[in-house]
């Protein structure tokens, strides 16, 4: 008999296992799936930002011919929204209209210009109301409620401390404060927003294709908005173009869509445009954030103290659990003794914000960076050093009772300060290029889930059947992430069998498992564990018929996949005989595996502890060098060297991949991105032209050295590897463009315009200094 | 599916065919490449009964460079152009140009012609019937304010093409024909400084080619566009310079701008420069005539300052460099 | 609405069908065709999402009249493939992780296959020029890059 070698999954470059449909054009997306004779859906958009809904006529519309269905607000009672506790946002507007484009009644067609007709023939009546578009004029004395439980337009106000703050500043070297302003950023994904509703009107039964990230959410949204049992319904989520976080929420077209398929009786495509897509919106929010940091003389932080304000847009979805993010994850970078925390998350007449890549944390890591980096050089201490000088040692526990299992920065650190040549080069390089670096972390998973049912966190199906194949069940949803690739990977290693022995089924509700979705980088971390579980459930089996076969204790058999044999003898089964026979009396074998987060990092008891916590945190630190020309504000970012601390590289080739995708979005946002509300809450960047996301043609090299702090927790000692280096570019270039030109920002992006603004303010501050020293000098 | 209003197509074989259906067919509209023209219609920016279509007209593709100038069809393609080994020896502005518009996919089929009739452009215009409507629409199309100047009664809409600017600075005329007969103007003159009619064409008269005049012997021309990307951007401001003579002497300098007013226009008063060197005093006087001759305003969303400051900056560091250049 | 008998190559078939004039490329090889392939990404000219060739030169199917595609050679990303297997760009982007979520890469294929034809050693900047018009939001693009040089440099 030959001897199979144990094949090896996890640590190998493995193209992903759903790429050569992607490349070769057969990955089927949601507008790709629409049949034959399906009614096309369009929905009327609300015209004005705020305003009083007195009446909706759809009668004319509604007697066109070719007009299948209309809806309005009328026809969903029930509010829907991503926390259970803050629900308070229809599929199509009742009673008010809080922003332009929301959704206020829907049409489904036999074509496309007959739809458009439909939504021309319908009449609004609407009662403007005072319309609010940036936060500090929502919250103002006497402004309009936009919602009425709500005083001073206030969704959340989170206040937190946690040690001797006022000690901490007070036993200080060094004691600074600054205030920044981030602009509004959006997630482009490259697929336009799609949904495909099927009404099975003879049985009352809804088929749904969507983009979500999340099926799991939609599933209970359309069981709640559209009155069913949700036993009556079935979510598939085909392949996803991209969501960095605008699909982890229900969004409201996924509803539209099956309310027209009821109320036509059959198959409704709703396709959006981009520029509805991006007025689904669900960004990272408009931000303001005033930060006061301690420093000792050696570098070590002593205090932190931070107010947060963001405008939230038009309804709650995740704001409380944003506003709650960018406190909480002050802490478990570097040891933070003492901090105060206020954040204040508000509601505005702009499309509603919701969770992006980096979620909550981005904005405020960047303020947090760039003042530590602007202190480092008042106290005469390198960068690397002050982050040195503040490094935790892992097993770690917060001052926000955050769980640090491990932790590879000091690694980081040291992979990007020689990649990047940083000790013979920062400071040497000519006026007009500079290096600035920063870190970043994020969680691997929130460790409370949204719906605290008791369920595990996450759960695999395995199918092992007479082929030998073996069929992975899950409800993970791969959205580009590679997550299907990895999970067939952990299946693969633990039974050490070829990845060609398995193929994964996911997201089809009436199939697979429940999962908590695509979000907070959860994937991975939890699902990966739930899917070494199984593996381990399927082998005990196989070992089990193993040892009947050759008439031993499971204890004897050594596994080696294709083959095993009996310890320290030649007696061999090939893995087909193992199969057979396990398959004798109980036919096709079912293994699963489940798992959930360890309760001592599922945080603390104060209110809004869970937000922030996870069962294990990755690292990064990032190097960037920049070019940048004084005389138009211009930044062309040359280099950029990261290093992720991943715990695991499962798949090496994703880690990279992953990091890279994650480095170039923090670029994005830190050089160009930004939604833009005008003319009374339009958008006016709702394009690919005007929201300026990165081209190829000036996109840098991204070096990327993945480091590995295994973390016990994780599977094989991964964690997560997608959104945890985002945020520590956005500082790293800031203090970059401050080595090039000596010029601090301290609002982003940094646009020419912005730049050369500041540019401006400077020299001309420095005139009025040298006039003001000129003319004191002359009075001595 | 695509929501965009029916038309019917026409495709001419001849010029003299097209300019019939231009002048007899009620609400006709030229169609070259389409990159401009199809995303405005898919806006509904424009709802014209009939498109007549250019690209079968014979000759209207040719692309003929002598020594005694050079004859570019409006039906050359923006990748022809930005290829030709002599456009890019003889004319270098213009290839520059033409290379730094939009991507491939658009400059494979987008053309001369197209470009230089390109629309004008505006934040409060470049959007959807939605939003335009719930914007009261604007005095370009549909009502009768203009958002970037309210109280103004004229349409601020930039020009952004970019090969009108290259062309001007090389002295370049626009062929035309039309139901009253051929003629031939200034490339410059093809233009009117108003955003809602910015194209002084007559009515039913097409571009037909751009003619350049022989380069002078000590000429060199760039052209340079500021964006905030390195591709598929609209120019917030283009430059396109030509330098005749050298750093100590210049003969005469031709400066065009585009991405900044309603229409792309010669610099005036550059006449002053000529028979002097260019340093500092030059250099320093040239920024301030650009600045205070191109006008953006608020209609892109990028502010109109900086692109006022990046055009001055563009064209004095073009014309240090052209006049380095041996 | 005016239509017409289009008659033209798709993927190195005949194709005759009756068209609007105001049919899209896009539309009709997604909907009439059923070539779900190309994608639509944008509205209108943005995103590069919808490139094929058009008698070999990339086009962006969602600013193209079907009706002008009269007597041309369409190819979309299903044409590629030979036999049912990849070509050496598909290969070679699937490989080297040139598709995350995989919406951008029938366009991005597309423009690096016209590139390819004409520049079978193309340099980084060529790369980077040819594939300038088609926005990817998932790889900041540098397994891209990585994937078309590797699929030159393989074919010579």
């Amino acid at each position: 008999m030959k001897t199979a070698v144990p094949a090896k999954s996890v640590g190998v470059r493995q193209p992903l296992v759903d790429g050569v449909e992607k490349v070769t054009g057969a990955a089927r997306y949601t507008a790709d799936l629409a049949p034959r004779g399906a009614l096309f859906g369009a929905i009327l958009r609300s015209p004005l930002p705020h305003a009083r809904i007195r009446g909706i006529d759809v009668a004319r519309a509604r007697a066109m011919p070719g007009v299948r269905a209309v809806v309005t607000g009328e026809d969903c009672a029930l509010p829907y929204g991503v926390i259970p506790i803050a629900q308070n946002e229809f599929p199509l507007a009742r009673g008010k209209v809080r922003y332009r484009g929301e959704p206020v009644a829907a049409v489904a067609a036999d074509d496309a210009a007959t739809a458009q007709a439909a939504l021309d023939a319908i009449e609004l009546d609407l009662d403007p109301l005072p319309a609010y578009f940036d936060a500090a004029s929502a919250r103002a004395e006497g402004a309009t409620l936009l919602h009425d439980d709500k005083r001073g337009n206030l969704e959340r106000t989170v206040e937190q401390d946690f040690g001797d703050v006022d000690a901490g500043f007070a036993a200080a070297a060094l004691v600074r404060e600054r205030s920044f302003h981030y602009a509004e950023v959006h997630h482009a994904m490259m697929e336009p927003n799609a949904t495909l509703a099927q009404w099975d009107a003879e049985r009352g039964r809804l088929t749904l294709h969507s983009v979500t990230q999340v099926p799991y959410y939609l599933h209970l949204a359309l069981a709640r908005c559209l009155g069913l049992d949700a036993s009556a319904i079935r979510v598939i989520k085909p392949c996803v173009g991209g969501g960095f976080g605008h699909r982890t929420e229900t969004l409201n077209f996924e509803i539209v869509a099956a309310m027209l398929a009821r109320a036509a009786g059959g198959t409704v495509r709703l396709e959006l445009s981009r520029e509805e897509t991006f007025i689904t919106h669900r960004g990272r929010p408009e931000t303001d954030v005033r930060l006061k940091i301690g420093l000792a003389g050696n570098g070590e932080i002593t205090a932190v103290e931070a107010e947060v304000v963001q405008r939230g847009g038009a309804y709650a979805g995740y704001g409380l659990v944003t506003i709650l993010y960018a406190g909480a994850l002050i802490h478990a970078l570097y040891r933070v003794p003492a901090s105060r925390y206020r954040g204040f998350r508000v509601y505005a007449n702009t499309p509603p914000n919701g969770a992006m890549r980096g979620h909550g944390t981005v904005d405020v890591r960047h303020a947090f960076e760039a003042l530590l980096d602007e202190m480092a050089v008042e106290l005469g201490l390198d960068p690397f050093a002050v982050r040195r000088a503040n490094l935790l040692t892992a097993p770690h526990r917060t001052i926000n009772d955050l769980q640090v299992n491990s932790y590879g920065l000091a690694a980081c650190l040291d992979a990007v300060e020689e990649r990047s040549g940083w000790k013979t080069r920062k400071g040497r390089l000519a006026r007009g290029r500079g290096l600035g670096m920063a870190c970043s972390h994020y969680v691997s998973g929130s460790a409370k889930p949204v719906y605290w049912t008791g369920e595990p966190h996450a759960v695999i199906h395995l199918k092992l059947d007479f082929d030998c194949g073996v069929t992975v069940l899950t409800g993970a949803s791969d959205i580009g992430q590679g997550s299907t690739t990895l999970i067939q990977q952990a299946v693969a290693e633990v039974l050490k069998l070829p990845m060609s022995r398995f193929s994964v089924v996911a997201n089809d509700s009436t199939v697979t498992p429940k999962d908590n979705g695509s979000y907070s980088s959860r994937v991975s971390f939890m699902v990966g564990n739930a899917a070494i579980r199984a593996a381990e459930d399927l082998k005990r089996m196989l070992v089990a018929a193993a040892a009947r076969r050759l008439e031993v204790t499971p204890d004897d058999i050594e596994w080696e996949g294709e083959t095993c044999r009996v310890a320290g003898t030649d007696r061999e089964l090939a893995y087909p005989e193992v199969v057979a026979e396990a398959l004798k009396d109980a036919g096709t074998l079912n293994a699963r595996g489940a798992w959930s987060t360890p309760p001592e990092t599922q945080g603390g008891s104060f209110r809004g502890a869970a937000v922030g916590t996870s069962a294990g945190f990755s690292y990064a630190a990032l190097v960037v060098e920049v070019e940048v020309d004084e005389d138009t504000g211009e930044v062309r970012v040359i280099d950029v060297w990261v290093a992720h601390d991943c715990g695991r590289a499962i798949n090496p080739l994703s880690v990279e991949g992953q990091v890279q995708g994650s480095v170039w979005m923090g670029m994005g946002q830190a050089l160009g991105e930004e939604t833009e509300y005008g003319g009374g809450g339009l958008p006016l960047r709702a394009n690919f032209l005007d929201y300026r996301f990165p081209t190829i043609a000036e996109s840098p090299p991204i070096d990327v050295t993945i480091v590995e702090a295994p973390d016990p927790n994780g599977p094989f000692g991964a964690k997560e590897a997608g959104e945890g280096s985002l945020s520590a570019f956005l500082p790293a270039l800031t203090s970059a463009i401050a080595d090039a030109i000596g010029l601090r920002l301290f609002e982003l992006p940094a646009t020419p315009d912005r730049v050369y603004d500041a540019i401006v303010a400077r020299r001309r501050a420095e005139r009025v200094r040298r006039a003001v020293k000129a003319a004191s000098q002359e009075a001595d | 599916m695509e929501r965009m209003a029916a038309f019917e197509l026409r495709r001419p074989e001849s010029l003299a065919h097209a300019i019939e259906l231009m002048a007899t067919v009620p609400g006709a509209r030229v169609l070259a490449g389409g990159t401009d023209l199809v995303p405005n219609l898919r806006h509904g920016l424009e709802a014209p009964a009939t498109l007549v279509d250019l690209s079968g007209v014979p000759g209207f593709a040719g692309l003929d460079l002598t020594p005694a100038g050079a004859r570019i069809g409006a039906g050359v393609t923006l990748a022809t152009l930005a290829a030709d080994r002599l456009v890019q020896a003889a004319l270098p502005a213009v290839a520059q140009a033409a290379a730094s518009i939009a991507g491939p996919g658009h400059r494979s089929v987008a053309t001369v012609g197209g470009n230089l009739c390109l629309d004008t452009r505006c934040v409060w215009y470049n959007q959807s019937e939605w939003w335009r409507r719930s914007n009261g629409y604007c005095l370009k199309r549909g009502g009768d304010v203009c958002h970037v100047a309210p109280q103004g009664g004229r349409c601020h809409a930039a020009f952004c093409g970019d090969l009108a600017p290259a062309l001007i600075a090389c002295g370049a005329q626009a062929e035309l024909a039309g139901p009253e007969g051929s003629r031939t103007i200034a490339v410059e003159d093809l233009y009117r400084d108003d955003g809602r009619a910015h194209l002084a064409l007559g009515s039913g008269e097409i571009v037909v080619a751009v003619v350049v005049p022989p380069q002078p012997a000590r000429a060199r021309s760039a052209y340079r566009k500021a964006r905030v990307r390195a591709a598929i951007d609209f120019p917030l401001a283009g430059v396109a310079v030509r330098v005749t003579g050298d750093r100590e002497r210049i003969e005469r300098l031709d400066v065009a701008l585009t991405g900044t007013n309603s229409r792309p226009f010669r610099l005036a008063e550059t006449e002053a420069f000529a028979g002097r060197a260019v340093d500092d005093a030059l250099v320093a006087e040239l920024g301030k005539a650009v600045q205070r001759q191109a006008g953006p305003m608020r209609t892109s969303v990028t502010s109109s300052n900086w692109r006022r400051q990046v055009a001055a900056t563009y064209a004095q560091r073009l014309v240090r460099e052209l006049a380095a250049t041996p | 609405m005016n239509k017409r008998l289009l008659s033209l190559t798709v993927n190195g078939r005949r194709r005759e069908e009756a068209v609007a004039d105001a049919t899209l490329l896009l539309d009709f090889l997604r909907e009439t065709l059923g070539l779900t392939g190309t994608k639509r990404g944008c509205d209108g000219g943005e995103c590069g999402a919808c490139t094929v060739l058009v008698d070999g030169a990339p086009r962006l199917s969602c600013l193209t009249l079907a009706a002008r595609c009269e007597g041309t050679k369409v190819e979309t990303i299903e044409s590629l493939a030979e036999g049912g297997r990849m070509s050496a760009l598909q290969a070679a982007f699937h490989e080297k992780l040139g598709a995350q979520c995989g919406f951008c890469t029938p366009g991005m294929v597309m423009a690096a296959e016209a590139l390819l034809r004409t520049d079978p050693s193309p340099g980084e900047d060529a790369i980077r020029a040819a594939l300038a018009g088609n926005l990817c939001r998932c790889t900041g693009y540098v397994k891209i890059i990585e994937a078309v040089d590797s699929a030159a440099r393989g074919a010579r």
